[in-house]
């Protein structure tokens, strides 16, 4: 029976009816998407780690000593809910799809334009994030936000940078890395420019992104979701 | 001014390799001879000891960081086990960095190769990956041998012509080696070497119909070039099971040699084996060094080697014709010499049994994969040698691949720890001129780099970087790095500036002059 429980469904109705569960028991206090707000973040590695009978456990008895309260559900509505969890930890390519990836991959090489600053596998623009493994690297949520909110979080190595020097030119880029004696930036040609203080009069760091948000986002994520170099064989827990 | 604008750069190109090292440090042992001697000499016997640590970089998880740094247009390459990073030269600061997400396996990693505007290195579960050497973006993932089957890989890759060599480790369990090249633009696989004949094929026979697919003799170490003689020179590891020979009778080719390849084809011109039937574990997969020289009266084209089982050897390269061999080491006792081919005179005693035997050298040997270089002005051969004896004990179990059987083992003897010595050999005669002890634990892997400066740089076995005359040995500066080494230095020039950088551990240390 606890095998059983432990097989979570991996079909898109169970997960979608395990998010309406969520939204009405969960999101209260763990935030619409499982960021945190009153509750802790859902997309931590703690969670992550929780084998699925133990995440199944703590919704059905709650965690004594905290706020988090047992919610009896059948057992079938709790692997619903469970599985709709593993859609905020798991890597993107393990999620179900909701949009389209062929569309993605036209709009991705396309209209969306997102080959100016992007590659997978070398194909593409330079000073944005490759994208080639993005699926095997980030969660679904991970991917809708920097699809929607790019500046809401940017990898390290990725600021906007716009830098003075001593001659008055200037050089606009992302910053590889930055810090009170020196800058190394990539710009968007894909020139890299070694800078040490002396080099430079100015050097400002954005906190947005250079990346805009995207609106239409279902088939992107479908298609980027798909880009994983190894094929994916099960998260390790 | 000093702002190092790297698109302005030229791509690298077999040619600028060939002109490796100068300034920059192109390929892992900075030139296709593998000599490690490198034209820069800021850095003098007189003012080594101005010489102070410029920088420190971290490599997030490495453990044991075995590579020999690539240095281009202001950037150093360092990989580690499934990862390599991207580093300003003159600051230490992260550029980028690559993780090969998902990778199996966990050997330790050698270095990188650059060709064109990628850099490439192999994960431990034998993909060749190509980046950007300016973003780190990708451009291919290519795997070539199946970890599956038992096949891992830390080789740093040889960049010539138009491909990417790689070699394969898993010795020790039962695959087959190859050296293969792979297009440097496409991924895909361009020729392929077997260093175990098939059916059929000459040198099968040297085997007793033990199955070619099980046989060994990998390629974990990189090999050397001669453009003139558009000749790949490779060295190959050792038969498996390691030390028991029983289902394997013959010379066990090309186990333990030097194999001499078409530049263009991957075709073998010529082969020379070292240890015929290896019983004791020495791969021949130290540095292959090509030099010119007057040997006996007149030039000749010379390949050297310090092999693991004790010999100095002296080739020609052309024809591959064995011209002399003497000991580097002073414990060496499995043979009573080499005869005019070069082939060894076994002590049948030697020969380990499941009782135990003692051998000398060590089964580490006495020497291993770590760096020697050459100093063509003083005509020596700076060889890290290790002076230890081991009680080999055979099996005679019926050998399973990939299960981690090597026909039983070796052990320390421990009233007789290792001896590391730097050692300077004369490159024609074998002699040695002089020699640095290394007094340590008996751990270090680490090996050289010479300097037309007449300093040669080595990591010790207590963990220094030192700096010792090229003509005398004599003691010129040294700096702890409060890590054990397993990797070997380079040197390289920015901004009119000598550096020298060593991997240590977990980190890179690199030095300069004090005030330059």
């Amino acid at each position: 029976m606890a095998h059983a429980l432990a097989q979570l469904p991996r079909d898109l109705a169970s997960i979608d009816a395990g998010r309406q569960t969520y939204m009405g028991a969960c999101s209260g206090c763990h935030g619409a998407t499982g960021e945190g707000s009153q509750g802790p973040s859902l997309h931590s590695g703690r969670v992550a780690r929780l084998g699925n009978q133990a995440l199944i456990s703590v919704i059905k008895n709650g965690l004594p000593g905290t706020t988090m309260p047992n919610f009896p559900l059948a057992d079938d509505k709790l692997r619903q809910l469970a599985a709709f969890l593993r859609t905020l930890t798991s890597p993107a390519i393990a999620a179900p799809l909701t949009g389209d990836p062929a569309k993605g991959r036209a709009s991705f090489f396309g209209a969306a334009k997102c080959t100016g600053c992007h590659m997978i596998n070398g194909r593409g623009g330079h000073p944005g994030p490759d994208l080639s493994n993005i699926g095997a690297e980030r969660t679904l949520p991970q991917l809708r936000e920097s699809l929607a909110k790019p500046s809401a979080r940017i990898a390290e190595g990725f600021r906007t940078a716009r830098v003075t020097l001593r001659d008055g030119s200037v050089i606009r880029g992302v910053a590889k890395n930055y810090n009170n004696y020196g800058a190394q930036i990539l710009d968007a040609k894909g020139q890299l420019h070694l800078l040490q203080s002396a080099d430079m009069a100015k050097l400002d760091i954005a906190d947005t992104s250079m990346m805009p948000p995207v609106s239409d986002i279902n088939d992107l994520l479908a298609f980027l979701a798909t880009q994983s170099l190894r094929p994916y064989e099960g998260a390790a827990r | 001014m000093t702002v190092a604008v790297l698109f302005l750069l030229a791509q690298v190109t077999p040619a600028s390799i060939a002109t490796s090292p100068n300034a920059d440090w192109l390929t892992y042992n900075g030139d296709y001879a593998a000599t490690r001697h490198s034209p820069l000499k800021q850095i003098t016997p007189d003012n080594a000891k101005n010489l102070v640590a410029k920088w420190v970089f971290r490599l997030d998880g490495a453990k044991k960081l075995e590579a020999s740094p690539i240095v281009y247009g202001g950037l150093m390459y360092v990989s580690d086990t499934n990862q390599i990073y991207a580093l300003d030269a003159r600051s230490g600061r992260q550029v980028w960095r690559y993780r090969a997400t998902g990778a199996k396996g966990a050997r330790v990693n050698r270095g990188t190769a650059i060709l064109g505007d990628n850099v490439y290195f192999v994960t431990a579960d034998c993909h060749l990956i190509a980046l950007n050497r300016l973003t780190g973006n990708l451009v291919f993932d290519t795997e070539f041998a199946s970890f599956e089957r038992g096949y891992t890989a830390s080789i740093a890759p040889l960049a010539l012509k138009n491909g990417i060599l790689v070699g394969v480790a898993g010795g020790g369990s039962g695959q087959r080696g190859f050296v293969a090249s792979i297009n440097y633009q496409t991924g895909k696989e361009q020729w392929r070497f077997w260093t175990v004949p098939g059916k059929g094929e000459p040198g099968f026979e040297t085997w007793g119909g033990f199955p070619a697919e099980m046989g060994g003799a990998p390629t974990w170490t990189t090999g050397s070039y001669d453009a003139a003689l558009n000749t790949i020179y490779w060295p190959t590891g050792n038969p498996w099971p390691d030390f028991y020979g029983g289902r394997r009778p013959g010379d066990n080719l090309y186990s333990d040699s030097v194999v001499a390849l078409d530049g263009d084809t991957g075709k073998l011109k010529w082969h020379f084996q070292f240890t015929p039937h290896d019983v004791w574990d020495w791969d021949a997969n130290e540095n292959l060094v090509l030099i010119d020289a007057n040997f006996r009266g007149r030039p000749r084209k010379l390949l050297i080697q310090a092999n693991r089982n004790g010999f100095y050897y002296v080739l020609d390269r052309v024809t591959g014709e064995f011209l002399h061999a003497k000991p580097f080491v002073k414990k060496l006792d499995w043979t009573t010499g080499l005869d005019d081919k070069g082939r060894p005179k076994i002590i049948p005693e030697k020969i380990p049994t499941p009782a135990g035997t003692k051998v000398c050298p060590s089964v580490r040997g006495g020497s291993n994969w770590m760096s020697p270089s050459y100093n063509p002005a003083t005509g020596l051969l700076y060889v890290v040698t290790l002076e230890q004896c081991d009680i080999i004990i055979a099996s005679a179990k019926e050998p399973v691949p990939n299960s981690g059987f090597r026909g039983t083992g070796n052990e320390g003897i421990p009233t007789e720890p290792g001896k590391f010595y730097l050692r300077a050999l004369d490159a024609v005669s074998g002699d040695i001129k002089w020699e640095y002890a290394m007094p340590g634990p008996g751990v270090m892997w680490a090996g050289t780099v010479s300097t037309a400066g007449g300093v040669v740089f080595s990591g010790d076995d207590d963990g220094n970087l030192v700096a010792v005359d090229a003509k005398t040995g004599k003691d010129l500066w040294h700096f702890s790095t409060g890590r054990s080494l397993f990797a070997s230095p380079i040197t390289y020039m920015i901004d009119g500036k000598q550096y020298v950088a060593i991997a240590a551990e977990s980190d890179v240390f690199t030095f300069a002059l004090f005030g330059q």
